[in-house]
């Protein structure tokens, strides 16, 4: 065998070394070397590496090359490149909405992220802010997480641990009622807040002293909608403003103590009205008892300040013994509390139960977030990765122009620099194009979304971190048709028969696979969704409620005299029935679980509870089954009429009515509370079951009783009304209401909307993936359109000569076809089963749900290999016409 | 500096190339050197005073023929020029004449 020289210093050694020195100094490197392999090779071997590296010096290495006018081939390249777009104007069209579609999109949800990332972060010590946040173990096992806590912990806390630089407390107490003077009343909602939350948030005031704003009792501080809506454009501070009386019956007037600029949208605290805390003490003789006393009520809503490098797991634990050691000796403390970062209130508070729902607006899941931001890089790489495909069609149709550069001599790095001129230039025009998009857009999205996000609020370092991504992302996609194009050979390339290799073209096969399975999945995903939700809308939930006005009781009078109520609001002729109960069915605030236990089901099954009047059934339209509903309030008191369901939970069901049962405790949303006897009511009546809550819980029994009882007194009004003039109605509705209680306004809710609502997160959900679905689709079409415009321009000699032989048109198309619908087919497959996994599990998120059918699946489908075939057949029936002679006639 | 210099180890390829005229190349100048000096000699510090030279116009160079045990790379072959004998020459006549000037010195 011969002796081989080692493989990697002879490289490196061709690679530096002069080429008209190479042969002398190879060749006399490789005898040296071969002469002394005969008396030690491994020596020889050491010794041609070291030879090697000592010819690494000037003299010896190749001179750089030098453009003597770089500028001019720059000018060049420009040049080409901007007469390969005019030329090839249809791929230039596909290629350029291709990728402003995909950085249009990768731009908006990157400005969705940055939004979501960046909430809270306004405020200058967002990163030493943390909430308290309470966990408790339950009676029956579960954990209760809330982002409330007692008011003493607050201020103890920042006396005791001297990390806490500074403590505010908001309570959510409700709603109050202002107005100019008492006959002009709206409802607001409204916060109180200790006095230095001005200075412990950044929230500027427009009018006002951010020290004192909050100092007396009686005042307010409202933002700026909250003050035009009551004192118009002028000044505000100072003024009054009624709101409601005292228990004695003098009115309450608030002076405003400031005003506030309205409350970005990516803030998770938004209050429109904050009172004093001071308020409350002069209101409540016991008040400042109660927030020194009291360690187990979650009303607060505390936020502290704490030192950097302050240990805050250990805070929490601290925090836990101190309220342990103060915890009323009657009660068992099964509580734990911990600090959440200001940063994460924003994302990861899904799972907090607050005193409020507004501390917790706007929150979205983590994980959705990944799952956004994955698709906007899913969306970049599939646009760029169509560009790849379509620039590397070009590329076969430019083989003239590659060979003549070759034969020219272009060196490689040549060409390369021009197919990325030619990308960058595509790049920056989809850039340019894509941001103009993203300014027409973002109106809407935030309209959509009820965010703010502008261009102008993403740093410096995102929009150059999302410029550069892009940019880079160009260049790569440049890389691969000019590695396609430069490695063929100059005679193939001038004969333009390149052939592709089969392994390259299976690469971008592969790349239109991923693009279509991720199409499939994204219409699977919507069309389940879009049937879910009608399914919800269509889903007979076993009564009515259409045209179905609810009016919330919010006063004694309306509760006390109901029958004289119900009367005045059943006079006018729009309004066909009146009905009263304690709750109504899709209720928004919680409702009563009462456990309910009979003879054959001694331990008893948890029943919703509603107390209801003798027009309620008709009004819902609830089937009566079986007995009589409840007639008098007083005289059926100790009555109930039930659904099936409860009947069969009981176990009564050979013969329900008349059967005696018991209710020994109550639950009010996640407060258990024993009756201080069972309450013994006999069963008079069975109806039809019906769903109460939303659709994503179980349907649960219910228990209809009489008003008033002790388990809940009314607090509803349902009128079902003719709407054919609702203005007039309305105006009618708050008439009477003015009539029998002067001092609150009406307040009232359609049914109908109610229940919509319930599932507002979802439609939305829904709308964002069409949206996407449609995105996709057109990135995907456009891809395969390209491709098939290669393939076909490719075989447009074979074309031909079918068509010569005789070949229709339809079978040529149905020839081109084949192949790519198959490749669908194959997306589809690779494509369902994931959107079958996702799906399955968000659908497992509603107790009544679509079945989980192949239809859907087969449906997406179908839809997706329409829209390739047509996208297919768009491109090929074209080749197809042409008449063979021009095809054939270059031979 | 007109008069154009000659390294110690470049006089010594120099006259090598001249002693082994038209059939020195690389390696045959490295043995040669190696057998006379009877010490390794790296074949680059050998390319490198060639190269020196050649830029000097001490030598002239030309490609052999391939050969296949080279791993077909060529030879090159150096030979002397007028300039570079002229040079060795100098250099003889002035290490000669000063030689001649030393006075005999006995050395035990």
């Amino acid at each position: 065998m011969k002796i081989q020289p080692p493989k990697r210093p002879l490289q490196f050694l061709r690679w530096f070394c002069r080429e008209d020195y190479l042969d002398e100094i190879e060749g006399d490197l490789i005898e040296v070397f071969i002469k002394q392999s005969e008396t030690s090779p491994r020596k020889a071997k050491w010794k041609f590496a070291w030879s090697v590296i000592k010819y690494f010096r000037p003299a010896f290495i190749k001179q750089m090359k030098q453009q003597p006018n770089p500028y001019g081939m720059y000018k060049s390249y420009f040049k080409i490149s901007v007469r390969q777009l005019i030329k090839n104007k249809t791929f230039t069209a596909i290629n350029i909405s291709v990728l402003t579609l995909g950085f249009t999109c990768f731009l908006l949800l990157a400005l969705y992220l940055h939004d979501e990332l960046s909430f809270d972060m306004f405020h200058r010590d967002a990163h030493t802010i943390y909430r308290i946040t309470q966990r408790d173990q339950q009676d029956n096992g579960t954990l209760r997480n809330i982002s409330a806590v007692a008011p003493t912990i607050g201020k103890e806390v920042q006396e005791q641990f001297p990390e806490v630089e500074d403590m505010v407390r908001l309570s959510a107490f409700g709603r109050v009622t202002l107005g100019n003077d008492p006959t002009n009343r709206t409802h607001e909602r409204a916060l109180s807040a200790d006095d230095n939350f001005f200075t412990f948030f950044d929230f500027p005031l427009v009018e006002g002293d951010a020290k004192t704003a909050l100092k007396e009792p009686f005042t307010i501080v409202v933002s700026e909608t909250i003050k035009e809506k009551y004192f118009g454009t002028g000044s505000a501070l100072g003024k009054q403003i009624w709101s409601g009386y005292r228990r004695e019956g003098q009115p309450i007037y608030l002076t405003v103590g400031g005003v506030m600029k309205n409350f970005p949208k990516n803030s998770h605290l938004q209050i429109d009205i904050l009172f004093s805390d001071a308020t409350w003490h002069s209101l409540y003789n016991d008040y400042a008892q109660y927030v020194t006393t009291e360690w187990v009520d979650t009303e607060y809503t505390t936020y502290l300040k704490i030192k950097p490098q302050s240990n805050i797991a250990s805070l929490g634990t601290r925090i836990d013994a101190l309220v342990k050691s103060n915890y009323p000796a009657n009660r068992e403390f099964r509580s734990s509390f911990t600090l959440q970062p200001m940063q994460e209130i924003h994302t990861n508070s899904s799972q907090l139960e607050s005193a409020a729902d507004e501390f917790n607006a706007n929150g979205i899941k983590p994980f959705y977030l990944y799952t956004f931001a994955a698709l906007g890089l899913i969306l970049l790489i599939t646009a760029c990765l169509n560009y790849m495909n379509l620039a590397t069609a070009v590329a076969i149709k430019r083989t003239r122009e590659i060979g003549t550069r070759k034969t020219l001599g272009a060196p490689k790095t040549q060409m390369v620099a021009q197919f990325i001129t030619d990308s960058m230039l595509f790049t920056l025009l989809s850039l340019l194009l894509s941001v103009a998009l993203v300014y027409l857009v973002l109106p809407w999205i935030n309209i959509f979304a009820n965010k703010e996000i502008s261009i102008s609020a993403l740093p410096v370092e995102w929009l150059i971190f999302v410029v550069v991504i892009i940019v880079l992302v160009g260049v790569l996609a440049a890389l691969y048709p000019a590695f396609i194009a430069t490695r063929v050979s100059i005679v193939d390339a001038l004969k333009r028969e390149i052939k592709i290799g089969g392994r390259s073209f299976s690469v971008r096969k592969a790349l239109l696979i991923m693009q279509f399975a991720i199409s499939v999945m994204m219409i699977a995903s919507t069309l389940i969704i879009y049937q879910q939700l009608n399914y919800l809308r269509e889903k007979d939930l076993g009564f009515s409620h259409e045209n179905l006005v609810v009016i919330d009781v919010n006063s004694r009078n309306l509760r006390r005299n109901f029958e004289t109520v119900k009367t005045e609001f059943g006079k006018p002729a729009e309004i066909l029935q009146v009905a009263a109960s304690t709750r109504v069915p899709g209720e928004w605030k919680s409702f009563p679980v009462a456990t309910t236990r009979s003879s054959e089901n001694p331990t008893g099954s948890e029943m919703i509870f509603v107390g209801i009047d003798k027009d309620f059934l008709e009004t819902y339209k609830i089937k009566l089954l079986a007995g009589r509903s409840i007639e008098d309030p007083v005289a059926d008191s100790l009555k109930i009429v039930v659904t099936q369901l409860a009947v069969e939970q009981l176990g009564l069901i050979s013969d329900p009515i008349g059967q005696t049962i018991e209710i020994p405790r109550v639950r009010y949303g996640e407060r258990m509370e024993e009756l201080e006897a069972p309450f013994r009511v006999e069963i008079i009546g069975v109806v039809e079951n019906f769903h109460f809550e939303s659709l994503r819980s179980k349907q649960m029994p219910v228990i209809f009783g009489a008003l008033n009882t002790e388990i809940q007194v009314i607090d509803y009004y349902t009128l079902q009304i003719n709407t054919s003039n609702w203005g007039n109605t309305l105006e009618t509705l708050k008439a009477i209401n003015n009539k029998i209680d002067p001092d609150t306004p009406l307040e009232y809710t359609f049914l109908d909307t109610r229940f919509e609502e319930m599932y507002v997160a979802d439609a939305r959900r829904g709308q964002i993936f069409l949206v996407l679905s449609v995105i996709v689709v057109i990135i995907a079409s456009l891809g395969l359109f390209a491709l098939v415009s290669y393939s076909v321009e490719s075989r447009l000699k074979e074309i031909g000569v079918r068509k010569v032989m005789g070949a229709s048109i339809s079978s040529i198309v149905a020839l081109i076809s084949k192949e790519f619908l198959l490749l669908v087919t194959i997306a589809g497959a690779i494509g369902l089963p994931i959107a079958g996994y996702f799906m399955q599990g968000w659908l497992q998120e509603f107790a009544y749900h679509i079945p989980f059918g192949v239809l859907v699946f087969a449906e997406a489908l179908l839809v997706t290999l329409v829209i390739a075939f047509i996208t297919i057949t768009a491109r090929t029936i074209r080749a197809a016409r042409l008449n063979p002679v021009n095809s054939l006639r270059s031979e | 500096m007109t008069q154009q210099s000659l390294g110690e180890f470049e006089e010594l390829v120099l006259l090598m190339v001249a002693a082994q005229h038209d059939e020195a190349y690389g390696v045959t100048i490295l043995e040669g050197l190696e057998e006379k000096l009877d010490k390794k000699v790296n074949i680059s510090a050998v390319h490198v005073a060639l190269k020196r030279m050649e830029d000097k116009g001490f030598v002239k160079s030309r490609f052999g023929g391939i050969t296949e045990d080279r791993g077909g790379r060529r030879k090159k072959f150096y030979v002397i020029t007028a300039l570079g004998k002229k040079m060795l020459d100098a250099q003889y006549d002035l290490r000669n004449s000063i030689y001649k000037q030393i006075p005999k010195i006995s050395f035990g």
